[in-house]
């Protein structure tokens, strides 16, 4: 299993960030997501939101990637999120849905509210392959590193959705 | 706004998350502090909810009925049912230890 976290801030209050993270797709940086549906929704006795969403995704294969284990590069993923504005925080845990024996890549992403304001991002991402044949370790790797490049082009994606928020709250109804 | 996973329910899906996006706006700028009583909070989200219902609850269940049948139609309903019984989601496990990256 690899394990890998990262945190940043962004200077936006927190319930401006979550809008732009709930609002993320579509982005440029996310050409890769095909579909985005709500399966479920529901506001908890406690006053939080959750929220289930299944996600296609496309996806590329490593050039070593053994020939005719995963027959189509179109991927589901399954996003589940937790919103509580009292608390001032936002958790999302995003797992793939298919080829679970060859990669099981679980990311979850919490953002809250920082003592003076700010909003504090952390990502966290769980690699497991139990694929065997001695290939374990390279697709752990592959996945791991295709997850760092992710967190990247997605903070470009919230960050470019959060410039259009505060543009838009500028101009007069 | 991101397709919808069968395009005949796109448009039902658009005018979802419109309808939602307004309300989530207002919802997560509660108009109660942190320091209201839990009676009060309790109130108010049953309120945020209702207002929801009232003015996305139609639109919602259209577009719900439109992906159900479309998860039946492409096999996906299945799948969703394994992993729930596989993994069910509810919270992330725990960190490990330390470190940023670890094997």
């Amino acid at each position: 299993m690899k394990y890998h976290s990262q945190s940043f801030f962004y200077d936006d209050p927190w319930s401006i960030v979550s809008l732009a993270y709930f609002l993320r797709y579509p982005n440029p940086y996310a050409s890769h997501i095909i579909s985005c549906d709500v399966i479920s929704r529901n506001v908890t006795p406690s006053g939080t939101l959750q929220t289930t969403r299944l996600i296609l995704k496309r996806g590329s294969l490593p050039r070593w990637a053994p020939k005719g284990i995963i027959s189509r590069a179109e991927s589901w993923v399954l996003e589940e999120s937790e919103v509580d504005p009292l608390g001032k925080t936002l958790r999302c845990t995003t797992k793939n849905l298919e080829y679970t024996k060859v990669m099981k890549m679980e990311e979850s992403v919490f953002i809250r509210q920082t003592e003076d304001g700010q909003t504090a991002q952390t990502t966290e991402a769980r690699v497991l392959s139990g694929f065997g044949w001695g290939l374990t370790k390279r697709i752990e790797s592959h996945g791991l590193n295709k997850f760092k490049a992710h967190v990247q082009r997605s903070r470009e994606g919230v960050s470019l959705i959060l410039s259009l928020l505060r543009e838009s709250r500028l101009q007069p109804m | 706004m991101a397709e919808s996973l069968l395009s005949e329910c796109t448009p039902l899906k658009k005018e979802y998350d419109s309808c939602f996006n307004a309300w989530f706006e207002g919802y997560l700028e509660p108009a109660v502090s942190a320091s209201s009583s839990p009676e009060k909070y309790s109130e108010y989200s049953q309120r945020k909810a209702e207002e929801f219902q009232q003015k996305c609850g139609k639109i919602w269940e259209g577009y719900r009925a439109c992906v159900q049948k479309a998860l039946k139609e492409k096999g996906l309903d299945t799948m969703l049912q394994q992993s729930r019984e596989e993994n069910p989601l509810s919270r992330p496990p725990p960190l490990p230890p330390s470190g940023s990256s670890s094997s």
